[in-house]
């Protein structure tokens, strides 16, 4: 199967273990990547809020490049997905706007029709591969650990947008990846919360509260370590939790954070260096160590 | 059919624990939760608290969490939550506290409602009626649709945190007032809402706008206000500063330069700040994580950076 | 103990109305309600408010004319002078606290048709006009800071020396029983629609107010006057607004016609609501209906339309019945939904007791007469809760405190124990659907002889069996078990009323339909039923319709 690659900016930036994993990975499981150079920042939901006609021109057009390459899009982070998705559920649903940002894309010979799809690899890996195939790729049973998702509010609200009515799976598909690896999805309250990233610079003990309440349950729910879809939370789970948990008092930054692919290479048998989760601020040794001792 | 009720009892006369009762009671094929509730209360438990009137998701009064998320159970169908037959758990609201049961105080709520003067502020008494635009009126009542049942903040991941956030049920109140063109405090309301605790503590995590059964939007209105706040001139936030490095930063490079991105919304002067990133910033350096110092650009950059630049000066105009 | 000059009994918009005027002239005003103000049923009324305005060329004659046509001429007619000549006023003045009324091109305020009426007068805020009223009164409140006991349940009035001296309630959250004093006591409890099943009315709407003023020794009046709203979903009872019709929605039987043109061929589907309702039951008893409805059809209004000006109707339509109004035609059928009796009152909502008014649903002054018409209720709740505020103040400075023996909560109390000490026996819910069913079958769109005999029958055993209910809850904490239980008692009375009034009207008028006497009787019934309670039993006697232009003739639609 091949997908019109859409990395977001964070994998290209401060999360480049997450490109690099993703790369690995969808070698193994079949999947072609060609990457749509020309797509600009989805804007986050930032720019949205200064300007959203430029937020959905600007993602309208990363939909018409890639109905120009003729493939659906392939995302790996959850901000990325959700944007995207919004502006594609936007513009379905009103031809009037759609006719207006198809008229700006004309300028670069550009046209929107309504019909990419925007999928995660998340969802790729749970609807178009499907979780027994994908199990008969690992080559590791994590049965005995115990990892905690964390969906990343966006691709996860608004339902509508994101396809939740058809694929309802869609609501549970990270709980299930996790335990299609043989291992046990914690259960915690903070699965589908938020993680802070979008307020960090700009209410940080907000931000950091939030994070230290969701590793904190994590851990004490008995997680090994938390898997997570997108990258911005990943940065503030990960890059903040030091400062998080000892601000509020949740003990020592001791969950690593886990990009989703990661997971999925370790699943596979590929070395967690390798993957680059060595490359966490949480120290990752520990949890890596067990990994390895699981390929023995 | 059967319907399967797991209900989170509380009762403070009895004991500070909680604890879930399982219930079983036979209902019609398209009795809603609320129906199923009432029938266990009058048939089989009259000790089951809740609130509920109207029947008809105009009151306000029956928003519970159903599964781990708040809805209005007088029109959530027992066959829409669970088509097999599953147990549907049925809690009382988040981020209140529980006075018994399903019954969850809401002075914390109404406190909250208070504190953005939730009422039309006019200095003048015209001889008959205000003349609004029917455009303008019809704009409101997507907020007035509002009917205060507590789902928004019961979902809320910043009140989660932070119980003195104001809250999505009172933005959106304090909106429907900063755009009501009889009022003529909009000003000094949007001064108020800029500040500790308003508008932006909203992490945008959509939860209020997927949980609201009314569709009035909360987290779209607090957005809206920040964006009217920084038009009054409130610009002393670093909010201000965060979305408009966002939007530079797309206007130069096409893709998200995170790094000026953290300085420019920490705020340059900012030296505290500035040293608690420089922290992570030297970690991040460590392990290679430390984003480039020119961002990956998208190929054919100028394109975007050209509709970025076309569609803020489009946006200037209109102001 | 609490003291208060004015105590409201009920905080939906007459409650509101009348506590934000008290606060206006100075009082010490207090309001008790057992839900939040929000949660009151005046939050269901979705099409609009009547009102003429005189400055754009408007009579309010002709709403007085149209008003009193609609009450097939039982209203008092200088009631009805007074509320159509004030409505003009209380409009501009909700505009002016901020309700946000739909607008006409020049940007002032716009209309829609509505039933009884020639011309649209009828100001509406989409189909949530109710809500939209309320929550403006609710914010006034905060505004006034005004002084809610919210969540407070009414057992009792107390009265000494034979004038108000306040009441008897206690806090649902936590059980504490308190008396609270107050020089005047309004009642503005609303309807009582949980007396019949099913119904448009909220569970709240158990006529508290109306049983409290029966034990107060104040007459009620046309308690048979139960009204019948023509579109409301069959089980449950739901109410689809006449603003749907208002707004150009036809009715339709089995055969796709337009049956209206049979029964009302002028007004058609405007006609009065119990000219509606018996012509749908005709529809549907003559086998011209589908599961025992008629139909609504707003197909040729459009989506777009449908959800501007009646976005709430459709959002019924698609969550209890999986319709889109713009696709389908709804099964409707007549609901009980409204009573024109209640709490007789003056002009200025006084009623015989010195210090007690009652305004609203729960009161009769009568403007309604044998049927409202719709979008007057709105109207009578703000005028009058206005009025019988406004009329209290004279009435206050002219009283000195009232001593309340004490032993009057200590009674009280041990009455609420006793019932908490039942043993177990029926559940309150069982003997409140018996009544339920015995009432709508009994006192229904048709009445006669033996329908009502049934129903009187009915209550007698119905009350006989209320000592054997027992409540399971005996904690303190949100007791709902026990609040039900008072709620019945308090039903028990007013249904006993409405089959007084009901037996004693020997004649059809509005909404009391009689198949075995189907015409008005002007001669012997220009008359109110008056129906007291005496302390052992009811006693039912009449007075004269107040007459002043209106010469009543045939009602004809």
């Amino acid at each position: 199967m091949k997908f019109a690659f859409y990395p977001g900016c964070v994998a290209r930036g401060a999360a480049p273990e997450l490109y690099k994993s993703t790369m690995m990975v969808v070698d193994k499981l079949g999947i072609e990547l060609e990457e749509i150079e020309k797509a600009a920042c989805t804007g986050a939901g930032v720019l949205q809020e200064k300007n959203q006609k430029l937020g959905d021109v600007l993602n309208v057009r990363t939909l018409a490049l890639a109905e120009q390459m003729g493939l659906p899009i392939m995302t790996i982070c959850s901000t990325c997905q959700g944007v995207i998705s919004q502006a594609n559920h936007r513009v379905v649903n009103d031809q009037d706007y759609l006719d207006e940002i198809n008229e700006e894309l004309a300028k670069e010979d550009l046209y929107y029709s309504g019909k990419t799809e925007v999928k995660h690899l998340l969802w790729i890996l749970l609807e178009d591969i499907g979780v027994e195939p994908l199990q008969k790729m690992f080559n590791i049973d994590l049965s005995g650990f115990n990892f905690a998702p964390f969906y990343g509010c966006y691709l996860i609200r608004p339902s509508d947008a994101l396809g939740m009515t058809k694929n309802p799976k869609r609501k549970h598909s990270l709980d299930i990846v996790i335990e299609s690896t043989g291992a046990k999805s914690t259960d915690y309250e903070g699965k589908t919360r938020c993680c802070g990233f979008p307020i960090l610079l700009i209410n940080q003990k907000n931000s950091l509260k939030m994070v230290a309440k969701h590793t904190g349950d994590a851990k004490d729910n008995g997680a090994d370590a938390m898997v997570t879809p997108c990258p911005l939370c990943h940065l503030n789970l990960d890059g903040y939790q030091a400062k998080a948990r000892k601000q509020n008092k949740r003990g020592k930054a001791d969950l690593p954070i886990l990009h989703l692919p990661q997971l999925i290479g370790m699943a596979m048998g590929l070395d967690p260096k390798e993957l680059g989760v060595n490359k966490h601020l949480v120290s990752t040794a520990n949890f890596i160590k067990s990994i390895k001792s699981k390929v023995a | 059919m059967e319907a399967l009720i797991k209900v989170k009892r509380y009762n403070p006369e009895e004991s500070e624990e909680t604890y879930f009762q399982d219930y079983s009671i036979d209902v019609a094929e398209d009795s809603t939760i609320l129906d199923s509730l009432i029938k266990i209360r009058e048939e089989q438990d009259g000790t089951l608290s809740l609130r509920c009137s109207c029947r008809a998701s105009i009151c306000g009064s029956c928003s519970m969490r159903v599964n781990g998320s708040a809805k209005l159970v007088c029109k959530t169908r027992v066959k829409e939550i669970s088509p097999d037959g599953e147990a549907i758990t049925i809690e009382p609201m988040g981020n209140f506290k529980v006075i018994k049961d399903l019954v969850t105080e809401m002075d914390s709520f109404w406190s909250k409602m208070k504190s953005v003067d939730p009422y039309v502020k006019t200095s003048f008494e015209p001889e008959a009626e205000h003349i609004a635009s029917n455009e303008s009126m019809t704009h409101l009542l997507g907020v007035m649709n509002c009917i205060m049942c507590g789902a928004c903040v019961s979902e809320c991941t910043a009140m989660e945190v932070d119980p003195t956030f104001t809250g999505p049920a009172a933005l959106a109140k304090a909106y429907r007032f900063v755009a009501d063109p009889r009022d003529e405090e909009a000003n000094s309301r949007l001064g108020k809402l800029n500040e500790n605790t308003g508008v932006w503590d909203c992490t945008r995590c959509l939860a209020c706008v997927e949980v609201c059964p009314k569709d009035v939007a909360p987290m779209e209105r607090i957005v809206k206000m920040r964006d009217l706040a920084i038009e009054e001139g409130y610009t002393n936030t670093s909010g201000y500063r965060h979305t408009e490095s966002f939007n530079d930063s797309i206007k130069k490079h096409g893709r998200l330069d995170e790094t000026r991105l953290a300085l420019e919304s920490t705020g340059l002067l900012n030296i505290s700040g500035l040293i608690d990133l420089a922290k992570i910033g030297i970690k991040s350096l460590i392990r290679g994580k430390l984003p480039p110092i020119l961002p990956h650009r998208p190929k054919d950059m100028k394109k975007v950076t050209s509709i970025a630049e076309r569609l803020d000066n489009q946006g200037k105009e209109e102001e | 103990m609490s003291k208060h000059d004015l105590l409201i009994i009920g905080a939906g918009l007459a409650g509101l109305r009348a506590a934000v005027e008290g606060v206006r002239q100075g009082l010490n005003v207090a309001v008790i309600t057992k839900v939040h103000p929000v949660r009151s049923h005046s939050n269901a009324a979705q099409g609009g408010i009547n009102a003429a305005l005189t400055d754009r060329g408007d009579d309010w004659r002709d709403h007085a004319f149209s008003t009193i046509k609609g009450s097939d001429y039982l209203a008092d007619q200088d009631a009805v002078e007074v509320m159509c000549r004030e409505a003009g006023d209380a409009i501009i003045e909700l505009e002016n606290m901020g309700v946000i009324f739909s607008r006409d091109d020049e940007g002032k305020l716009g209309t829609r048709a509505f039933g009884g009426q020639k011309k649209a007068r009828t100001y509406f805020v989409g189909a949530i006009t109710g809500s939209a009223l309320l929550h403006v009164l609710y914010e006034q409140s905060v505004k006034y800071n005004l002084h809610i006991y919210e969540e407070w349940f009414v057992t009792k009035l107390i009265k000494e020396d034979g004038r108000i001296a306040g009441a008897i309630a206690f806090d649902i959250k936590t059980g504490q029983m308190e008396m609270i004093s107050a020089k005047a006591v309004v009642l503005a409890t609303g309807g009582a629609g949980r007396v019949f099943e099913p119904s448009t009315n909220a569970l709240i709407c158990t006529g508290d107010g109306l049983s409290l003023a029966m034990q107060a020794g104040v007459p009620l009046m046309d308690t048979e006057m139960i009204q019948y709203h023509p579109t409301t979903l069959a089980g449950n009872g739901i109410l689809l607004s006449e603003a749907a019709r208002g707004d150009g929605a036809y009715l339709i039987n089995s055969e796709g016609e337009r049956f209206m043109e049979k029964y009302a061929p002028e007004y058609m589907e405007l006609a009065s609501r119990d000219v509606v309702s018996r012509a749908e039951q005709t529809e549907i008893d003559e086998g011209r209906g589908v599961d025992g409805c008629v139909f609504l059809d707003l197909r040729h209004l459009g989506k777009k339309f449908i959800e501007d000006r009646l976005g709430y109707l459709q959002e019924v339509a698609l969550e209890f019945r999986g319709i889109d109004l713009s696709e389908k035609p709804i099964p409707i059928k007549p609901g009980m939904h409204y009573i024109m009796g209640g709490i007789k009152t003056d002009l200025n909502g006084a009623t015989n007791v010195p210090g007690l008014y009652a305004a609203g649903e729960c009161a009769n002054v009568s403007v309604h007469g044998a049927n409202r018409l719709g979008a007057n209720s709105l109207l009578d709740t703000i005028v009058f809760g206005r009025r019988s505020a406004i009329e209290s103040v004279e009435y206050i400075k002219s009283v000195k405190d009232v001593e309340i023996d004490s032993k009057e909560l200590s009674k009280e109390k041990s009455r609420i124990q006793s019932i908490l000490d039942r043993p177990k026996g029926m559940r309150s819910a069982e003997l409140r659907d018996k009544m339920g069913s015995t009432m709508t079958k009994g006192i229904g769109v048709w009445r006669d002889t033996e329908s009502i005999k049934y129903a009187i029958e009915g209550m007698k055993s119905i009350r006989g069996q209320l000592p054997n209910v027992y409540v399971e809850n005996k904690g303190k904490v949100f007791n709902t078990d026990l609040t039900s239980y008072l709620e019945l008692e308090f039903m028990v009375d007013v249904a006993e009323s409405i089959c007084q009034g009901a037996n004693a009207r020997f004649e059809s008028r509005g909404a009391h339909f009689r198949t075995d006497v189907t015409t008005r009787n002007d001669k012997d019934w220009l008359k109110h039923t008056i129906v007291e309670y005496n302390g052992e039993e009811l006693n039912t006697t009449s007075e004269d319709v107040t007459i002043t232009d209106w010469e009543p003739t045939e009602r004809v639609y």
